[in-house]
């Protein structure tokens, strides 16, 4: 490529990000243009220090910068119960609840053969191989897909694979949200809710 | 149930329009290509948020603008609600009563209209496709449900036609779509089935009713006719097919459809796999309808198949009527160009004991044989509106 303006490579490069268009690109630009050259300099080495640092956990896949990461490091957590999740955001969110001890596993996406993703596009043979050590001792293995249907898609699929070994696979409870109003709630969701209820 | 105002900004070619629509009847007169159908859309829109044409929303907003909008004031007794859709490239905002909307099952209701446009009378002749169409929008305005089991399935079909496509089809992965799919399946195929049992007496009394109102036979003569109605649901994965509709019909269990439409999948993924796409479930049923022991499609003349997608239009405007207990909007889209003057009268007849609110677009004002007080009427040029 010969000399391509720099303004424009940077642009084009920001309209890359997910929900960054045009637009915002330009303007993220010439936020980065006008700033002290140290915050560009400090951007681009946090971006080059993100894919030099960042990798997989060998045991739950999750993004991390120690191998194996803290989670699986951690002594204090139950090895007894794995909860499946879609990507990092979701296991960041299930740890700000603090309701979770046991360990975790990333699939880094959900099924969706029309945009090519199948089996071996995301980590589900890498729980079937942590699974197929009897020494971890996992009991439960909660699947924590969205409920949607790649989702749902998902979830039965990783049950379906974990059949041959002695553990029980459970599914995340969806339904109505507390402090939500039984009125309101749309009737897929009620339906969700009245299927999954529970003895008090 | 009635639109009392309406307001549009940039939906389709129709830049800006302010209605003032009465409780009866409206009627839009214009060429074509000059917005009526579009108007028709706008307020089809705005009661079920789903378009009647475009895939995209992009295809529903004016050139060179970025956002469509519909906003209509709606009431229903003393009800008055004030509705507003906004779309944008990449999706819709509706918003009630000045409260953004959620989940469009909790907006459903709000305006519920029947359209009748020139591609329902071809519906007996043509392809399983548009009876499908119309079962579906009918069930659609009688249980809100029914659009997202209809959504999940035709996902999940896309999913498992993408695995039939792929060079090594994993088994495993089809047994699981197959499980979802039977289960969405059934759903759709009960509430259908569902829907059609409550529809089938109301159609058979107004296909008695158009039959002695043609005049083509004596009245006691086309009760007997009307007796020899039958209606089917076809469904190659499920036995017997079709399922008659016309006698006293027990709606399969939920549980025993799933079973059917799970096994036949499984048997059929041989062939599926060989075809690259699902061969059997509620995406490729029909509707047969026969009277006097011949399949309708087959033997009846044009004008006789329009007379009967007539039954079939007003028995879905019944139904629908006695499950809301109010009268739905009726949106006729050039109907009375596509009819011969025999059956124009007859639509007419029908229309006028029609107690609620009509909207009405026609090429020529004088197709359209209303007149009164309960007439407002409109020209349709380039997208504006003038009152005539």
């Amino acid at each position: 490529m010969a000399h391509q303006d720099p303004i424009a490579r940077l642009v084009s490069q920001l309209a890359r990000l997910p929900g960054i268009g045009e637009k915002t690109a330009n303007r993220l630009a010439f936020h980065i243009i006008k700033e002290p050259a140290a915050f560009a300099q400090e951007l681009s080495e946090a971006l080059l220090g993100v894919k030099e640092r960042i990798g997989l956990c060998t045991t739950c896949c999750n993004l991390t910068e120690t191998d194996p990461c803290w989670i699986c490091q951690s002594e204090k957590r139950d090895s007894s119960v794995i909860c499946v999740v879609e990507g990092t955001p979701d296991l960041m969110a299930i740890e700000r609840t603090g309701e979770f001890m046991g360990r975790y596993h990333v699939l880094h996406g959900v099924l969706r053969p029309l945009e090519g993703v199948g089996p071996d596009e995301i980590r589900v043979r890498e729980l079937v191989q942590r699974l197929s050590k009897p020494e971890q001792g996992v009991r439960e293995v909660i699947v924590a897909t969205n409920p949607n249907t790649d989702g749902e898609t998902t979830a039965l699929y990783i049950a379906r694979l974990l059949r041959p070994f002695e553990v029980k696979v459970t599914r995340i409870a969806s339904g109505i949200p507390i402090g939500g109003d039984l009125e309101y709630t749309d009737r897929v969701t009620l339906g969700r809710a009245l299927l999954g209820r529970r003895e008090i | 149930m009635q639109l009392d105002h309406l307001h549009i900004e940039h939906f389709r070619n129709l830049s800006r329009v302010e209605l003032t629509p009465g409780p009866r009847f409206n009627v839009l007169t214009g060429p074509n290509g000059q917005g009526k159908t579009n108007l028709l859309e706008a307020i089809y829109t705005l009661g079920s948020v789903k378009s009647l044409r475009a895939q995209r929303n992009a295809e529903l907003i004016q050139w060179e603008q970025e956002r469509a909008l519909i906003e209509g004031e709606i009431s229903r007794e003393a009800h008055r609600r004030q509705a507003r859709i906004e779309i944008g490239a990449t999706g819709k905002r509706v918003v009630l009563n000045g409260t953004l909307v959620r989940s469009i099952q909790d907006y459903f209701g709000t305006l519920s209209a029947v359209v009748f446009s020139p591609d329902d009378l071809g519906m007996l002749k043509g392809g399983p496709s548009e009876r499908r169409r119309f079962l579906d929008r009918a069930v659609f305005n009688t249980r809100a449900g029914y659009l997202a089991d209809v959504q999940a399935y035709e996902s999940v079909l896309r999913q498992r036609n993408a695995v039939l496509k792929s060079p090594s089809p994993s088994a495993g992965l089809l047994e699981v779509y197959d499980e979802q799919l039977a289960d969405y399946g059934a759903s759709i195929t009960q509430r259908r089935l569902e829907y059609l049992r409550d529809f089938f007496p109301i159609f058979r009394r107004a296909f008695r009713g158009i039959f002695t109102l043609e005049g083509e036979v004596e009245a006691s003569e086309s009760a007997q006719i009307a007796e020899t109605l039958a209606l089917g649901y076809g469904a190659s994965w499920w036995s017997p097919s079709p399922v008659s509709v016309s006698g006293e019909l027990e709606v399969p269990s939920l549980e025993a459809l799933r079973t059917g439409l799970g096994g036949a999948l499984r048997r059929g993924a041989r062939e599926d796999m060989r075809r690259g796409t699902t061969c059997s479930g509620p995406h490729r049923d029909d509707l047969h309808l026969a009277f006097l022991e011949r399949e309708v499609r087959s033997f009846a003349s044009q004008g006789q198949l329009r007379a009967i997608v007539l039954a079939m239009k007003i028995a879905e405007i019944q139904v629908l009527t006695e499950r809301l207990r109010f009268t739905p909007v009726l949106l006729l889209d050039d109907v009375s160009s596509e009819l011969d003057r025999d059956r124009n009268r007859l639509l007419f007849e029908l229309l006028k004991r029609h107690p609620g609110q009509v909207f009405i677009t026609t090429t020529h004002r004088d197709f359209i044989q209303l007149e009164g007080e309960d007439v407002r009427s409109w020209s349709v040029r380039q997208g504006a509106l003038e009152p005539r």
